[in-house]
């Protein structure tokens, strides 16, 4: 389980420093602080990023909408945006609206309310809303992560760390080749969001890193992964065997 | 010699007469039959010009029309009618064996018969087949003198008499005239007496009874003389003058011979005298109508000018309705000018007051500031380190205050001018009043005020973040500030229905009365009265509270006790 990556873009120092702290207490991990647009595209490029958040105005001028469309026009870049802006003039809103999806946060805030912008920027990039804050769910899943929330802050779980996915009523345990965790999730959610291809139900209660396979003993219902973690395999789905390319 | 054309002459006279007279009569019940049967058949067009052109004596455009008819095919009770209207316009036109054909076409049952009988005896006569015209005249004159007048029919001894004469049976002939002169005698129809005389004379002379002829020319001589008929009068004198000449006495020959020529004269002269009459006729009708076309013209004139009057009448009628209308309307308009003004004015007190007020806090909160930073220099020089912590507590509290002030006219102003952005989506309510709370953390505390947020973790609501911030901001802050040391505040909420989510922020503060609370919730216009309790504020706040709430869809109420406490309730549209 990682911390998530946020890149800050916020000219002035005072209020850097406080987001940073904000952050840092929260296990966020900060990925660096752009002060202009320049430097905002070289951290973002350099780095990897997970959330972004951005001062509309960067020297009094509106570079951080700018910012914000020049990743939005590049295919699969773009990333959860918080806005800070301290003006609620309808023309700034206008302008930044137009990169969906929006999320902005009023100057002065204070932690809590960050933290909260961030948990509804990821939520509505993703497009799973009231996930974080309900008490059913505290995962949402991008196309190569899991974003749960832990305590205040939010963790990530890459996709491909995952070996498979155990479910007991409104719970999943995942299990990693490092760690094994619990995160609240129903399974009718989870394999919907997950690549179908990729994760595949062995069980009914059951989800396998297809890739994660190291063999499969048909006689004793067996599928061997990774890390040598033995998994039952159910009649009912052994018809995905036929979907893999199988080496002789 | 002489005596056969003379009783030619008679004979061609004496034709032309019966027949004309009769026609004229004829008609009268002619007329009547036909108007009858014009009406009983409206739709038969050409039935109806036939007879119009019959009456008109346009023989040739009868003869067309009522063929068109009898080749209609309809109205078959018409066809005896057509075929005497043809016969009859035939005999006119001297074409007698058609209008014979034509004659026998029609039905025994035609109820004019009599008259076709007559029509029938005429053209035979006219076609010199004397029997058959006796035959019919005969047949005519079987019928009663009442019939025979019924049907006009006259002339009809007379007629008969010169069938007789033409077939030289002079004792008939005798006495059809002498009787048909006995009539005319009664009757005092003097013109066809005399013609009746002339027959009985030519008969006489005929059978060279001279004698006996004499009388009746002489007779018919002086008849003559009562007559104005200068054709009639030529015609007796003539014959005066033959008789005279046979009896040799060529002088009183001479002198009848004479008169007659004068007589001829006269009709010459009448005949030019009447081509004058009719040509002065013809010119007074051609000075009528240049008068009916000046008239005409006058008029069109006349027209014109009533028209014009007319047209500008209704212009200026419309002129001035319009000027009316547009008056009223300035008049409306002025009045909604007046009305609007009023409000404004009513606005821009409330305004000026506001400001006036908001400007009062501020220069009282930021002189506090003032002071308190004075002496808080002056606590830092002595090092009394309780004390300077307390002076810091102290102007950040001003500084809060005075921040919520200045952040809630912001929002107002946005409000006011519509700048404001304003943006729908689906909230957590537990973590929005936890965020409030948070920064109220060090008031509660310096209060020793217990926050309670009962609010369900599972409801979202579905409204604008940043307004329901500044409700919730300013509620709390109302509440602590009417709050007493160790009081309590409690957001709770209540699920009212599958749309609306009531939440409730109750205090145990120093509560208001009814008046206050009905102030409160006054629409409109802002509370902007700064009583003499220095707690009471602009009013601003709660006065946003509405608008914010308003605009979130949502409900706004307060129920409150004096000394017990306040509760705020709110509903927001839950998110679906």
């Amino acid at each position: 389980m990682d911390n998530i990556n946020v890149l800050i873009i916020e000219d002035t120092l005072e209020q850097s420093d406080a987001l940073v702290k904000v952050l840092t207490d929260n296990n966020y991990n900060v990925a660096g602080v752009a002060k202009n647009y320049t430097e905002a595209l070289k951290l973002f490029y350099e780095k990897s990023v997970d959330i972004i958040i951005i001062d509309v105005f960067l020297d009094g001028k509106p570079e951080g909408i700018t910012f914000a469309e020049s990743i939005n026009i590049i295919p699969h870049a773009s990333k959860p945006f918080v806005f800070l802006t301290s003006s609620q003039d309808r023309q700034i809103f206008e302008r930044a609206k137009l990169t969906k999806p929006f999320s902005f946060l009023m100057k002065p805030f204070n932690e809590l309310e960050i933290l909260y912008a961030i948990e509804m920027a990821v939520e509505k990039f993703y497009e799973q809303t009231n996930v974080f804050l309900s008490e059913e769910q505290n995962t949402v899943i991008s196309n190569d992560s899991l974003f749960i929330k832990k305590k205040n802050s939010l963790k990530k779980v890459n996709l491909e760390d995952i070996l498979y996915i155990e479910v007991e009523e409104r719970y999943c345990n995942i299990v990693t080749e490092k760690e094994k965790f619990v995160i609240l999730i129903s399974l009718t959610k989870i394999s919907d969001l997950l690549d179908k291809n990729k994760f595949i139900k062995t069980h009914r209660n059951t989800i396998v890193n297809t890739d994660k396979i190291e063999e499969i003993i048909l006689a004793d219902n067996l599928i061997i992964l990774k890390g040598n973690h033995k998994i039952n395999l159910s009649d009912t789905y052994k018809d995905f065997i036929k979907k893999m390319n199988i080496l002789s | 010699m002489l005596r056969a054309k003379l009783i030619l002459i008679l004979l061609i006279l004496f034709l032309c007469f019966p027949a004309f007279s009769q026609e004229k009569y004829n008609n009268v019940l002619l007329n009547s039959e036909l108007k009858i049967k014009v009406l009983k058949f409206k739709d038969e067009i050409n039935f109806k010009k036939a007879q119009q052109f019959f009456f008109q004596k346009n023989w040739d455009s009868t003869l067309v029309y009522s063929m068109k008819q009898l080749n209609s095919g309809k109205a078959k009770e018409l066809a005896d009618y057509c075929h005497f209207l043809r016969g009859s316009s035939f005999r006119e036109l001297k074409l007698f064996e058609e209008a014979k054909t034509e004659l026998n076409l029609i039905s025994r049952n035609f109820t004019l018969y009599p008259l076709v009988y007559n029509n029938l005896a005429i053209t035979s006569l006219e076609l010199k087949d004397f029997k058959k015209s006796i035959f019919y005249f005969n047949q005519l004159e079987k019928l009663s003198d009442k019939d025979q007048k019924k049907y006009y029919i006259k002339s009809l001894h007379e007629n008969l008499g010169l069938c007789y004469l033409h077939l030289k049976q002079f004792d008939k002939a005798e006495a059809y005239f002498l009787k048909s002169s006995e009539i005319l005698k009664i009757e005092k129809d003097t013109i066809s007496l005399i013609g009746s005389y002339n027959n009985i004379a030519n008969l006489y002379y005929e059978q060279y009874k001279d004698n006996l002829a004499i009388p009746y020319f002489e007779k018919a001589y002086l008849l003559s003389s009562k007559v104005k008929d200068f054709e009639v009068k030529r015609q007796t004198s003539k014959n005066m003058a033959v008789v005279e000449e046979n009896r040799n006495n060529f002088k009183k020959a001479l002198i009848y011979r004479k008169e007659s020529e004068q007589w001829k004269d006269s009709l010459n002269n009448q005949s030019k005298i009447w081509a004058l009459a009719d040509y002065e006729k013809k010119f007074a009708v051609a000075q009528k109508q240049k008068q009916i076309k000046v008239l005409e013209v006058e008029n069109k004139l006349k027209n014109t000018q009533r028209n014009t009057l007319f047209f500008s009448s209704i212009g200026l009628l419309l002129i001035l309705t319009g000027g009316v209308y547009l008056y009223a309307q300035k008049v409306k308009n002025g009045k909604t000018i007046l009305r609007q003004k009023n409000k404004l004015d009513e606005l821009n007190a409330t305004k000026d007051q506001l400001f006036s007020i908001v400007s009062h806090d501020l220069r009282s909160s930021v002189n506090a500031l003032k002071n308190s930073n004075s002496k808080l220099s002056a606590t830092l020089e002595t090092k009394n380190y309780d004390e300077l912590n307390h002076l810091i507590v102290q102007n950040s509290s001003i500084a809060n205050g005075t921040y919520s002030l200045l952040d809630n006219l912001l929002h107002w102003a946005l409000l006011q001018t519509k700048q404001l952005y304003f943006n729908k989506e689906s909230v957590h309510l537990y973590s929005v009043i936890q965020q409030i709370e948070y920064n109220y953390k060090p008031l509660l505390l310096d209060k020793s005020i217990t926050f309670q947020n009962s609010v369900s973790k599972n409801i979202f609501i579905f409204v604008d973040l940043d307004s329901l911030k500044i409700v919730f901001r300013n509620l709390l802050d109302n509440a602590i500030k009417f709050s007493k040391e160790n009081g309590q505040i409690i957001f709770s909420g209540n699920d009212i229905d599958s749309d609306f989510y009531q939440i409730i922020i109750q205090d145990t503060g120093i509560g208001m009365n009814e008046n206050t609370i009905n102030e409160l919730l006054q629409e409109g216009e802002l509370l902007a009265k700064k009583g003499n309790s220095e707690i009471i504020g602009t009013g601003l706040g709660l006065q946003l509270c509405k608008q914010m709430i308003k605009k979130n869809n949502g409900t706004f109420n307060i129920e409150s006790e004096l000394n017990k406490g306040t509760k705020m309730i709110l509903t927001f549209p839950k998110t679906k």
